[in-house]
């Protein structure tokens, strides 16, 4: 049994089924490659693990906790970490104060209304400035970093949380190559030491860091296996990655 | 991209040296009404200090914020009034009579009991704004939203207090006879004693408020801000963490309205009136939300410019506010305060033109523009 298993997920918004009799079972410290069409459920799929949206059915476990009826912050709580497809940080605030604020080891707000320093900060920014290389822009207002940067801090953000299981909507979107170079760096490193759920549409970026690929088309899952055995199966090149002519 | 503006030790020294010049006040002028009318722009600093706490720091644009001042200011009256009262010979407050009630009010009989009337006057609106608030950031009302529930619920209850014409003398409001008693003495409005009142809760909750907005909980609210969503993926429970910041600012606001009353000796329907809590937001928008200091400043400014110069202008001085409010939420978003961060900001970077992340910056100006 995976960390993360998915049974027969349904959501459907009106009569229009997103999301049909999905399932899918993550094993522990491998990165995972949601890809598919545009449509095809991918951030929708997010959505559900994550609390933001309810599924019409289906379960939702972390290893054997049923987490489907929990709250976002519940979730959060329980190792899940999110990076939005829009990078989502708090533009007017310190890339220091981002960090700090995303350390949420202590959350409730009768306990963060006396505390200045909290145990290990630290040592945890440290540690993950470190990894996203941000480390001499903490004093920075990260409504003016690059769009690299915002990425990198916002999955710096997640880290700080200290999450079991990440799922990273696009972490490289509209990167340059560079960057996008820096990135398979972070999370071949990360991924000896968590579970990574990645949507992304760059195959080339795809190929660099999955070990399993899952194919999805019209909210169902199409194929899954490694990126080789994806690239040569014919229906996922029919639904999505286009014959060799284009 | 150091600016003095953002470090903590300046701005404690700046706080203190407002504080200071405060006290000062009634050793250079023992002239009894201004130190009464200063007094009073203590508790409107309170005020601004709520507003900046609620709307500033959390994002919650509250324009009822007469509801708390207002049930607070009633509380405090209330009070007063029962100890102007014989609880054996003579226990019904005479406005009663005159609405022909023959015995005291349930709701009035606490307040007889002069601790519990306090209590009661900053614990109910607390409270109020706990359920309240939870109602609605439960239901993850925000923004403009925000604005109208609380601006409809100020007004509901303003209808209400004059409504109730028995128990709370409706328009003509409560008048208690006598100045508040305090541990067998009487604090005289005019007197000195009752300034350093006003300057001690001043005092108090303007630190408090500071260090709540340096703390861990001050740094998520000011996060949930700008993005309620992201916070909630972090694993901290929003709602409540607003319910908490709308309730702190309630709590404040109940006793700027306590000292008020003590100040006034009159508490009417005008405490909930709704020009009064736009105006509270004005202060705070003027003197910069972001800015605990700028909102109380904003506050002096504003009410003493009324003070003042609205002799001068009568009417034209509300049409100077506005237009003055006009323009500086036009070119100057974050306030007065706005201002004085970003001059001291281009002072900071013209001091130290060059610093350590410079150069890498260059670097990464040329992958943006790729990208």
């Amino acid at each position: 049994m995976g960390v993360l298993n998915i049974h027969n997920l349904c959501k459907s918004f009106g009569g229009t089924s997103v999301i049909n009799d999905f399932s899918l079972e993550v094993t522990e410290l491998t990165l995972c490659c949601l890809v598919g069409p545009n449509g095809a459920g991918k951030t929708t799929t997010m959505d559900l693990i994550t609390g933001r949206q309810k599924p019409t059915s289906g379960q939702i476990l972390l290893r054997s906790d049923e987490i489907t009826s929990l709250g976002e912050h519940e979730i959060a709580r329980l190792g899940i970490g999110r990076k939005f497809q829009v990078p989502a940080v708090f533009r007017d605030l310190s890339v220091r104060q981002n960090l700090e604020v995303a350390y949420s080891r202590e959350v409730s707000p009768f306990k963060n209304l006396f505390s200045y320093r909290p145990s290990g900060l630290n040592q945890k920014l440290e540690e993950i400035l470190t990894i996203t290389g941000l480390g001499g822009r903490v004093e920075t207002e990260a409504g003016t970093l690059s769009h690299g940067e915002t990425q990198w801090l916002e999955i710096g953000m997640v880290l700080m949380q200290n999450p079991e299981i990440l799922l990273l909507d696009e972490p490289v979107a509209g990167m340059t190559e560079g960057e996008i170079e820096k990135t398979v760096g972070i999370l071949n490193e990360l991924k000896r030491t968590h579970t990574l759920i990645v949507v992304e549409h760059d195959m080339a970026f795809v190929r660099e860091i999955a070990d399993v690929v899952t194919v999805m088309h019209m909210g169902a899952l199409l194929a899954q296996g490694s990126i080789s055995e994806m690239e040569a199966n014919p229906k996922v090149r029919e639904v999505y990655l286009g014959d060799p002519e284009d | 991209m150091t600016n003095l503006y953002h470090n903590r030790s300046a701005q404690w020294i700046v706080y203190a040296l407002m504080f200071a010049f405060l006290a000062a006040i009634p050793l250079i002028t023992n002239d009894s009404f201004l130190l009464n009318q200063f007094a009073t722009y203590g508790v409107y600093g309170m005020l601004a200090v709520s507003i900046s706490l609620s709307w500033g720091f959390g994002g919650i644009l509250n324009l009822g914020q007469g509801i708390a001042f207002g049930l607070g200011a009633y509380g405090m009256g209330m009070t007063m009034q029962m100890q102007s009262q014989d609880p054996v010979s003579n226990p019904i407050p005479p406005f009663m009579l005159n609405n022909s009630l023959d015995h005291l009010p349930a709701l009035w009989s606490p307040f007889q009991n002069t601790a519990l009337g306090f209590i009661l006057s900053l614990a109910v609106p607390t409270i109020f704004y706990v359920f309240f608030g939870s109602l609605m950031f439960r239901a993850r009302v925000s923004g403009p939203f925000i604005a109208i529930m609380t601006l409809a619920m100020l007004t509901a209850l303003y209808t209400l207090i004059l409504d109730m014409q028995p128990y709370t003398n409706g328009a003509n409001g409560i008048a208690p006879p006598a100045p508040l008693k305090l541990l067998g003495a009487e604090i005289d409005p005019y007197s000195v004693a009752s300034y350093w009142i006003v300057y001690g809760a001043l005092l108090f909750v303007t630190v408090a408020s500071k260090l709540i907005t340096q703390s861990k909980f001050g740094l998520v609210t000011q996060a949930l801000r700008s993005d309620p969503e992201r916070v909630r993926f972090l694993g901290y429970n929003v709602a409540s963490y607003e319910t908490i910041v709308y309730a702190l600012s309630g709590l404040i606001a109940a006793l700027a309205g306590c000292c008020l009353v003590m100040l006034v000796q009159y508490v009417s329907p005008a405490q909930l009136d709704v020009n009064f809590s736009i105006g509270m937001v004005i202060w705070a928008g003027i003197g910069g939300r972001f800015s605990l200091i700028g909102s109380m400043l904003g506050a002096f400014l504003i009410q003493g410019g009324q003070s003042y110069l609205g002799d001068q202008f009568l009417a034209t001085w509300l049409l100077l506010l506005g237009g003055f409010f006009i323009l500086v939420v036009r070119f100057l978003p974050k306030g007065l305060a706005g201002l004085l961060e970003l001059s001291l900001g281009m002072i900071g970077a013209h001091m130290q033109p060059k610093d350590a992340s410079r150069p890498q910056r260059g670097a990464e100006a040329t992958s943006k523009a790729e990208a």
